[in-house]
């Protein structure tokens, strides 16, 4: 019996390390190679040696220049902000329609429910041309409101609030009914306290696509002032000399921020998932 | 409860309201909206761009691409997750810290994955043919070969998505209790037999979920062929979604557009719903 457990784990941890080498390693290859110059970059990459991943002169110029001579602290702020507001806002709206559909009984209520659903599962960028029109007409090209209105109604996240608080159960709120609350305070009092796991799952999975959102920004933020961080990152790409090592920092940075933000919650974040998933 | 709650006739409507507003105007409109350019020529109603699609080789092809790649992927993303949810469900030691890692590339935007996966899949001095040259395998052209790149583009997009699926199947495979595995082993249910006739069953709610966002997410994908290979080389990666964008951003030829996402909508809505029907028709078996 414990030898047999000593060879299941055995396998399991072979199993998770070669999985954690194939996740991994293009994110340690982007990290080295925005620790050093370009020339050294190109030297070490082939033959394979230890120097194709370890940097010899170790730089953060690229990280300097970023922030220096492309302003990037600009489309981080930006990025942030359109992220904050965009979170409070879906968490609010969604959270209140999620509420109604999972303790109400109402007519036409599987339609306007299946038209949430029909949203989910049409990204943006299959309507990003008449989406485009829409919100020009608004005037809303180069503003923050164009980035931020059109994405905050999500049936995604309606879908996981609904499936969460279907959950609570009704006497729970019948019971504060016949108490005499008012259904302002049922749901700061009985359905919030009660949430906070699907609250921040919703958090992060609004803050995911808002950070590394690409066609709609490339289109709807243009000018540089309100610019994100995806399409600053691909204007590197895009000039005619790329810049390969500040491409690299620009990475990092784009993916330590959301990681920042994940750790500490991730706790949160399955639980969320988890309890939306499957009862119900 | 109905009772009960049918006092407050107009109140779930006003909770929708806002919510029901914004999808109507900046996700409803723009559908509807598609659908009526793909159908209009000049202010009158036609079939017109849709007969000239259907004639048109490259959109067949293009059809056949979005097929092939999606055949592929969508079965192969669930299913790599959901082996890594099986995974990092035991409790052996630090496994936290896998799950962490696991998820890591799902942080990353899908813009910063394919380039930093198209240096290393170059060809000439790309760090995976370098690594290949270790073992004695020959340089690869990868993204500019027309028989690897959609292949190399399912490499970049499952690296990227698998993570996010893997969290939704864990949070399913977390709510199953764990007696009903206790038992299964008292019933002398092999490892296989159990996985597939008590978990698969128990998480389908989550499953369903994840077969669907999953499916709406890789047809519509296009990131990789905007970014690195164009549709190419010789149209090998010119899924539809990217023959829309050319058709408007590239040919600013926009009912054309319109018509192929429209075909691409009615695609998924119909994968969705077999997907609906088959998983809830388990259900009641």
């Amino acid at each position: 019996m414990n030898k047999n457990m000593i060879i299941k784990n055995f396998f399991i941890y072979i199993g998770l390390i070669i999985i954690t080498i194939l996740t991994i390693f293009p994110l340690l290859w982007c990290l080295s190679a925005s620790l050093r110059s370009d020339t050294e970059f190109y030297k070490y990459v082939t033959p394979f040696s230890i120097n194709t991943l370890v940097p010899v002169d170790f730089t953060m110029d690229s990280y300097i220049k970023l922030f220096t001579k492309f302003n990037f602290a600009r489309p981080i702020i930006n990025t942030i902000f359109v992220s904050f507001v965009s979170i409070v806002a879906g968490c609010l709206l969604n959270s209140i329609a999620a509420f109604a559909f999972a303790c109400f009984k109402f007519k036409f209520k599987e339609v306007l429910f299946g038209i949430f659903l029909v949203s989910f599962m049409v990204p943006f960028e299959s309507i990003s041309l008449p989406l485009y029109k829409v919100v020009s007409n608004l005037g809303w090209v180069n503003t923050y409101a164009g980035l931020i209105v059109p994405t905050i109604a999500s049936g995604l996240v309606l879908f996981l609030f609904t499936q969460f608080f279907k959950d609570i159960p009704p006497s729970i709120i019948e019971a504060a009914r016949v108490d005499g609350a008012n259904w302002t305070q049922i749901f700061l009092k009985i359905i919030l306290p009660s949430s906070v796991t699907v609250f921040v799952t919703a958090s992060l999975i609004i803050f995911m696509d808002q950070w590394n959102s690409y066609l709609w920004p490339l289109l709807v933020a243009r000018s540089k002032e309100i610019q994100t961080i995806q399409i600053a990152l691909s204007s590197f790409k895009m000039e005619r000399v790329t810049l390969w090592s500040c491409l690299y920092a620009g990475s990092m940075i784009s993916a330590l921020v959301p990681l920042g933000l994940f750790l500490p919650t991730q706790k949160y974040f399955v639980q969320g998932i988890t309890s939306s998933g499957v009862k119900g | 409860m109905n009772n009960m709650f049918g006092k407050f006739k107009a109140l779930p409507y006003i909770f929708i309201l806002p919510a029901f507003l914004l999808i109507i105007v900046f996700k409803i409109y723009p559908i509807i909206s598609t659908l009526l350019e793909s159908l209009m020529v000049k202010g009158t109603f036609t079939l017109d761009t849709y007969e000239t699609l259907f004639k048109d080789k490259i959109f067949w092809k293009s059809l056949w691409v979005t097929m092939k790649i999606n055949i592929v992927m969508i079965p192969l993303q669930i299913f790599i997750a959901f082996c890594l949810a099986l995974l990092v469900n035991t409790t052996v030691k630090g496994i936290g810290m896998f799950r962490t890692i696991f998820y890591l590339p799902v942080t990353i935007s899908l813009t910063v994955a394919t380039i930093v996966w198209n240096l290393m899949l170059s060809p000439n001095g790309g760090v995976i043919n370098s690594i290949l040259g270790i073992f004695g395998i020959s340089q690869q052209d990868f993204l500019v070969s027309k028989t690897q790149a959609l292949w190399c583009i399912v490499l970049i997009a499952t690296w990227k998505g698998v993570g996010y699926w893997m969290m939704f199947i864990l949070a399913g495979l977390k709510n199953v209790d764990a007696s009903i595995y206790e038992s299964a082993k008292i019933d002398g249910a092999n490892w296989l037999k159990t996985v597939v006739s008590i978990t698969i069953p128990l998480i389908k709610k989550v499953l369903l979920f994840v077969f669907v966002a999953n499916t709406s997410i890789n047809i519509l994908l296009f990131v990789p062929m905007q970014i690195v290979t164009q549709g190419g080389p010789e149209g090998s990666t010119n899924v539809l979604m990217y023959e829309a964008y050319k058709s408007a951003f590239k040919m600013a030829d926009r009912p054309r557009s319109a018509a192929i996402v429209t075909v691409l909508l009615v695609i998924i809505a119909i994968v969705c719903t077999l997907q609906f029907r088959l998983m809830s028709e388990k259900k009641e078996a």
